[in-house]
């Protein structure tokens, strides 16, 4: 039996992945953080059918110990301080856990099991102020953003240990993927559930940043096929992964608040503290290597996204 | 009263340097030593007064706010770092921790306790890599070949962000390899012409080195200090090239020393693959046009008087 390790397994992309292997008869281990909340729902229905260890980015002796408990074929970090705006917060922890931790984590795998293939969650948001468009795996970096720096150093250790030590390690360079479990401090959540809540008349308006900024957005359940795909391959590898089409914060609120008969001008108030300090500019993607040397093909459209996630969100909050 | 400035990494050769220039200038000089402060102090000994030593670590947050609050300087200068690229993948974590995070904290600590001081980071041309283009300018895309030079690319990009978004004046000097006497002797240039007057004193028989074809851009640590301080007595933050613009190899390196003390090096040196690296950078060759137009800075001493005055240093020192 194929046996995965998942960091983030309690995220987005960390549930979504956890039910692919599973359907693929994988056995899946996730590490977990010690939280006094539970934050667990997101993999409340698989807790029977994964093991559950517990550790964390920031200590290297738990992932040695991960490592040795899971014996993994397959690592997928995905665990990472995700929220860009609090980047700037707490940026010391983001440069601990999505830089650092990295390196943590292939140090414990080339200590542990070197064969093991390994999975970066790269992100968009290293090309910040971007240098072309649309973006692909040559477009040069130039991160913003605390969080966009500490995916950089992620990117280029994964590279480093994959040149320097052999380790079958792969970036995804993600482009934004969001699904009913995106996280409420992500825009698109938080229009979704706050379409949702001025619908059943539990709130009466809706405070958002910037909402020219324009993104490119996917389905989570979709992009992790991507992942998945990646170690498949005889040779590792980087791959830029995008729906390919970009739309604004804007748009996704005519849709989401059109999807329950309403008008999103009459909700939708721009606020400047949403703000950020300095904001990315377009991010598109172009995921051509990984459609052709992956055969890969996103199922759900932008339309579909968004309605998927307000149909959930009133069905979460009508219960 | 004179003008502050706190400088980390005080006692390694760039530390000494731009110390000794900065009291010369009639500062008063705050200085965070590093583990190994060697004969920092003795030569230090006649400005006593104007310089004071600080105890503080780049890996801990608390006594690096300290440092900025004790100082409140109008200059900071990091020069702190775990400097040796070979090092660095035995040391991935350490190296990322005080290269990399370190510097997010001292930009932190400075956006806290300072907000106006103008900074200077020591960033290194090994974030080019193999290069795609030569010689290397402001532009040239970053491509970090070990993990010294990721963690180097991470400190740029995070210079670069929280001047764009905290309007911090931070300006990075891009620096190419700088020598000098006072260079430590796990670099190169120090082991060879350390070796050179060991063996013409008697002491040792044979140098053994790695790549003798590695290519470098040397230049002199105390001609770009005064390109360092040039950078932050500019109106406007920047980043700067700092190089020599000319490039030599191991092998004319030890050509140069041995045959300034009458010696072949042909009879002396003998290649050890076990000084290797696992990924080597080619050329390394610096463009410095910027700094020379818009800082009005030229080096002053050249290849062979750089080796020679190495060589001297250390007959001196061991006869």
């Amino acid at each position: 039996m194929t046996r995965a390790l998942i960091t983030g397994i309690t995220g987005q992309d960390g549930s979504y992945l956890a039910e692919l292997l599973l359907d693929k008869g994988y056995e899946v281990f996730g590490l977990v953080r010690r939280a006094s909340t539970g934050s667990f729902e997101r993999i409340d229905h698989l807790l029977h059918k994964v093991t559950l260890i517990s550790g964390d980015l920031s200590d290297q002796a738990s992932l040695i110990d991960a490592m040795r408990q899971s014996q993994p074929d397959e690592v997928y970090n995905l665990a990472a301080q995700s929220f860009v705006a609090d980047s700037w917060k707490q940026s010391e922890y983001t440069g601990d856990v999505d830089a650092l931790g990295v390196t943590r984590l292939l140090e414990a795998i080339r200590r542990e099991k070197p064969d093991s293939r390994f999975y970066q969650a790269s992100s968009s948001e290293m090309f910040g102020k971007v240098k072309e468009t649309p973006q692909t795996e040559s477009t040069p970096f130039h991160p913003r953003s605390p969080y966009g720096v500490a995916k950089v150093y992620g990117y280029y250790i994964t590279l480093n240990y994959r040149e320097s030590f052999d380790i079958h390690a792969s970036n995804g360079i993600l482009f934004n993927h969001e699904s009913p479990r995106r996280g409420l401090e992500f825009v698109t959540r938080k229009i979704t559930d706050g379409a949702a809540r001025i619908k059943l008349g539990m709130e009466s308006e809706l405070r958002l940043g910037n909402l020219d900024a324009s993104r490119d957005w996917g389905f989570a359940g979709d992009y992790v096929e991507m992942m998945w795909r990646m170690l498949q391959q005889d040779e590792p590898d980087d791959y830029v992964v995008a729906s390919g089409e970009t739309h604004t914060v804007r748009e996704f609120c005519e849709i989401a608040f059109s999807r329950l008969g309403l008008d999103y001008e009459k909700y939708v108030v721009s606020d400047p503290r949403f703000f950020r300090p300095a904001e990315v500019e377009l991010l598109h993607g172009d995921s051509s290597k990984a459609r052709e040397v992956l055969g890969w093909e996103p199922q759900v459209s932008f339309r579909d996204l968004v309605e998927m996630m307000v149909d959930s969100d009133l069905a979460r909050l009508s219960r | 009263m004179p003008k502050r400035a706190l400088i980390t990494g005080i006692a390694g050769q760039d530390g000494t340097y731009l110390t000794e220039m900065l009291l010369a200038k009639g500062y008063e000089v705050f200085g965070v030593l590093g583990p190994c402060p060697g004969a920092f102090a003795d030569r230090m000994g006649q400005y006593e007064g104007r310089l004071h030593l600080i105890e503080a670590d780049l890996t801990d947050m608390a006594s690096v706010l300290a440092a900025v609050e004790t100082s409140a300087p109008a200059e900071v200068y990091n020069f702190a770092a775990q400097s040796s690229v070979g090092q660095s993948w035995s040391d991935a974590l350490t190296t990322t921790d005080i290269n990399a995070v370190g510097v997010l904290r001292l930009l932190e600590a400075i956006r806290a306790a300072a907000p106006h001081a103008r900074v200077f980071q020591a960033s290194s041309a090994e974030m080019f890599g193999n290069a795609e283009e030569s010689p290397q300018c402001e532009t040239t895309p970053i491509r970090p070949e070990s993990p010294y030079a990721i963690a180097k690319a991470y400190a740029f990009h995070l210079v670069a962000a929280y001047r764009k978004s905290y309007g911090l004046h931070a300006s990075n000097g891009v620096m190419f390899n700088h020598e000098s006497p006072l260079r430590s002797l796990d670099f190169v240039t120090r082991k060879i012409t350390d070796g050179v007057a060991r063996i013409k004193l008697g002491l040792m028989s044979e140098l053994r080195l790695g790549n003798l074809d590695s290519r470098r851009d040397w230049g002199f640590a105390g001609d770009y200090v005064d390109a360092i301080w040039l950078m932050l007595q500019q109106d406007g933050p920047d980043d700067y090239v700092v190089a020599s613009g000319e490039v030599h190899t191991v092998r004319e390196f030890c050509e140069v020393a041995f045959s300034h003390v009458g010696l072949d090096y042909r009879e002396h040196v003998v290649v050890d693959p076990a000084f290797f690296r696992p990924l080597d950078v080619n050329i390394q060759q610096g463009d410095a046009s910027k700094a020379r137009r818009v800082l009005g800075w030229s080096p002053k001493v050249g290849f062979s008087e750089l080796v020679a005055m190495m060589v001297d240093a250390d007959m001196e020192r061991l006869g």
